[in-house]
């Protein structure tokens, strides 16, 4: 709904504009969803600005303002040529992505508290910085960012002390500690472009960890329509993030028990349908010691059949990926 | 950087901004659907043909700019630091250690300033004198390893015994005396640490439910703006007025979710350590019980770190030999003293182990760090009387 403003298109002088306002006429909508002829009527223009002037604009608007339809074949070759997978950096969970995370698509990772979701996400950041040697953007919603984790495990990829910090140099965190803050980053960030929040390594990946703490308590009550609208607008944001600069956006979420106990993800029906691929992480339930073990579990796939399952090791200490030679200085 | 270049500007909605719900339907059936439609108005202007009194329409216009600032500027939009800048950052911010080593090494140092603790555990196993300890130790000199900070006490079960604190404040000033005999800043540093010191930089609040509980915590950010020297915020106990008087369980769930994310902010933004109280309560599950921490799931999501207290196995054995001694020490008190009825079991049991005269270990409880930062945090940490607030015999 773009308000009708002076110049957007030749022959949109001011003059017309005072008179569509007077007749109720405000918006680039309005004007080419009503009839001209009863707008005449209304107004009572001559014949002669009604049918050229007003014809023409409507024409130049509609141009501005349409879809154009793509071929298939064109977005296949399209799809090929600016798609990367970039890998999890965790093989048992590469594989449960068919192969990682895609550019493009957003990725859902829920689990319960302490079930390794922000250590997963450190290590898709520590993989992608150390490995892939591209540029990640790492928001923070709930103070779980610890730096020295992710020096730990930079440490376990990278010998040399100059690599091992011009890798944390590629992880970008912000702070996002309420949805207003998290909208204006995201908008802040397709306005001016990723490349430029980087200065430099082109970024590949966009992480938020966790987007439940933002919207998990303004959702699901009796008013909750305004928080249920931020959560849609984040959710619309991410997704143009993701096309338009051909990154991958990885998303946490808390869980909850429905009415038969059984486990599943957080932040409602509507959010559901948001993320391409859903992992579910939980504990591995053995008695006695405090194991690193998780079990993950693909609830929502474009490409994998669902409820595959995988166990993963979320230490993060050695080398994980074998045939992969280490980064030498 | 405090202009905005108008390109950035551009693409931020009327819908995403922080403005009043009614508002925001009046703007955008008005045809504003970008912050860009706006730029160019007057409060005038934009008061006529949105239909809101001028002022409001100048209100709206400072709103949308300010938004766009950075968050320094009261803004919304925050700039990012580099994970080595944070690492540099977190290096350089210290920890308030628990005077136990096993529960310091577990946590990384002690109790990391900038987020959130939760301690949960059975009634009587010592959350309370645990908070004391850290709202006594977190006031330290930097010359010892401390950080010289406030601290901030709001208790809500009203089990906050001032005694207690001079006890554990005293035995502070001196274990720090005594390492305080070889330097000579140390010795300058010491002439400030008293108890009646201590006291004074403690502050306490009382709230008795949950409407009280959340007001003050709305209001915590002035009182952190006045009072910048606070490092540690202890909430005890956060269970308590959430456990009682609620039907409508996701009600709760909402508030505890809000406010939790209230306490992170607070903790990111002024650089505070907040640790919570939590309470166990009994899951039944596959015709098996459970001992599990109080309010709910998704609670569990709330704190960074979490940090449950057990008893060890049954505490009969163990401590026979030792309760033969603090029963000698008992009756000499109650003969000194007039005895005053036993409240209940697990209070004396408290009381009998936190005896100020006594030097030794008392009873054995285990600590478990069920959530942290580090996925190693999880291994069991035996800790032995960790709030003898005393120095221990050599």
């Amino acid at each position: 709904m773009t308000v009708l403003r002076v110049g957007m298109c030749p022959g949109l002088s001011h003059d017309l504009i005072n008179a569509l306002q007077s007749a109720g006429i405000r918006t680039v909508e309005h004007l080419v969803s009503t009839n001209i002829e009863e707008l005449a009527q209304k107004c009572s223009f001559s014949y002669k600005i009604i049918f050229q002037a007003l014809m023409a604009v409507r024409r130049v608007l509609l141009a501005q303002h349409t879809a154009f339809p793509v071929f298939g074949l064109d977005l296949y070759e399209e799809l090929l040529c600016s798609t990367a997978i970039l890998s999890t950096g965790n093989p048992s969970l590469d594989k449960l992505l068919d192969s990682g995370l895609y550019t493009g698509e957003i990725t859902e990772l829920s689990g319960g508290p302490g079930s390794g979701k922000t250590q997963v996400c450190f290590g898709v950041a520590v993989n992608i910085s150390c490995r892939l040697k591209h540029g990640v953007l790492y928001i923070d919603t709930s103070g779980g960012m610890s730096a020295g984790r992710l020096l730990q495990m930079v440490q376990a990829q990278i010998p040399g002390a100059a690599e091992q910090m011009a890798a944390l140099q590629r992880i970008h965190v912000y702070k996002a500690l309420d949805a207003f803050s998290l909208l204006a980053c995201l908008q802040e960030w397709r306005a001016a472009g990723l490349q430029l929040m980087s200065a430099g390594s082109s970024v590949k990946a966009v992480l938020v960890d966790s987007l439940s703490a933002l919207f998990s308590h303004l959702v699901g009550g009796r008013q909750s329509n305004a928080g249920m609208s931020m959560m849609m607008q984040v959710a619309g944001e991410l997704k143009l993030l993701s096309k338009d600069f051909g990154v991958a956006v990885l998303v946490t979420n808390h869980v909850t028990r429905d009415s038969s106990g059984v486990l599943k993800s957080g932040l409602g029906h509507s959010w559901s349908h948001v993320p391409h691929n859903r992992v579910l992480l939980q504990k591995v339930e053995r008695p006695g010691s405090h194991t690193c073990l998780r079990v993950a579990e693909l609830t929502k796939s474009s490409r994998q059949p669902c409820h595959l399952q995988e166990e993963l090791d979320i230490s993060y200490s050695k080398n994980l990926n074998p045939e992969n030679q280490p980064v030498t200085s | 950087v405090s202009c905005i270049s108008p390109q950035r500007v551009m693409l931020r909605t009327v819908a995403s901004s922080s403005l009043a719900p009614s508002v925001k339907a009046k703007l955008i059936r008005a045809g504003f659907c970008s912050v860009a439609d706006l730029q160019e108005l007057r409060p005038g202007q934009l008061s006529k043909e949105v239909g809101v009194s001028q002022e409001e329409a100048a209100e709206i216009l400072k709103t949308l700019h300010t938004d766009a600032l950075p968050v320094n500027d009261g803004g919304l939009v925050a700039r990012g630091v580099t994970a080595l800048e944070l690492l540099q950052r977190e290096q350089a911010q210290g920890s308030i250690v628990t005077f136990c080593s096993a529960l310091d090494s577990a946590l990384g140092g002690g109790v990391p300033v900038g987020k959130t603790m939760e301690v949960c555990g059975p009634p009587g196993v010592g959350k309370t004198q645990l908070c004391i300890q850290l709202a006594v130790d977190v006031q330290i000199p930097m010359c010892f390893g401390g950080l010289k900070g406030q601290s901030l006490y709001i208790d809500t079960e009203g089990s906050f015994m001032v005694e207690r604190v001079v006890d554990v404040a005293r035995a502070a000033v001196e274990h720090c005396s005594l390492l305080a005999e070889d330097a000579g800043n140390r010795r300058k540093a010491m002439k400030e640490f008293t108890v009646e010191k201590i006291l004074s930089c403690l502050f306490l609040m009382r709230c008795h439910d949950y409407v009280k509980l959340l007001a003050q915590s709305y209001l915590l950010p002035s009182f952190l703006s006045e009072h910048p020297e606070v490092r540690l915020i202890v909430i005890d106990s956060i269970a308590y007025p959430f456990r009682r008087d609620f039907e409508d369980f996701s009600h709760r769930t909402r508030l505890l979710n809000a406010l939790a994310q209230h306490l992170n902010q607070l903790a990111t933004q002024h650089n505070v350590a907040i640790v919570l109280t939590n309470q166990m309560t009994t899951k039944v599950w596959n015709g098996q019980s459970k001992m599990v921490p109080a309010l709910g799931e998704s609670w569990g999501h709330a704190a960074a770190q979490r940090l449950i207290l057990y008893w060890e196995g049954a505490r009969s054995s163990c401590s026979m030999t030792v309760t033969d001694k603090v029963r000698e020490r008992e009756r000499e008190r109650e003969n000194r003293e007039c005895s005053e009825p036993r409240p209940n079991k697990w209070l004396v049991e408290l009381e009998e182990s936190f005896c100020p005269h006594l030097t030794c270990v008392l009873l054995y409880r285990l600590a478990v760090l069920s959530k942290s930062s580090r996925p190693d945090g999880g291994h069991c940490c035996h800790t032995r009387s960790l709030w003898s607030a005393h120095t221990p015999t050599p």
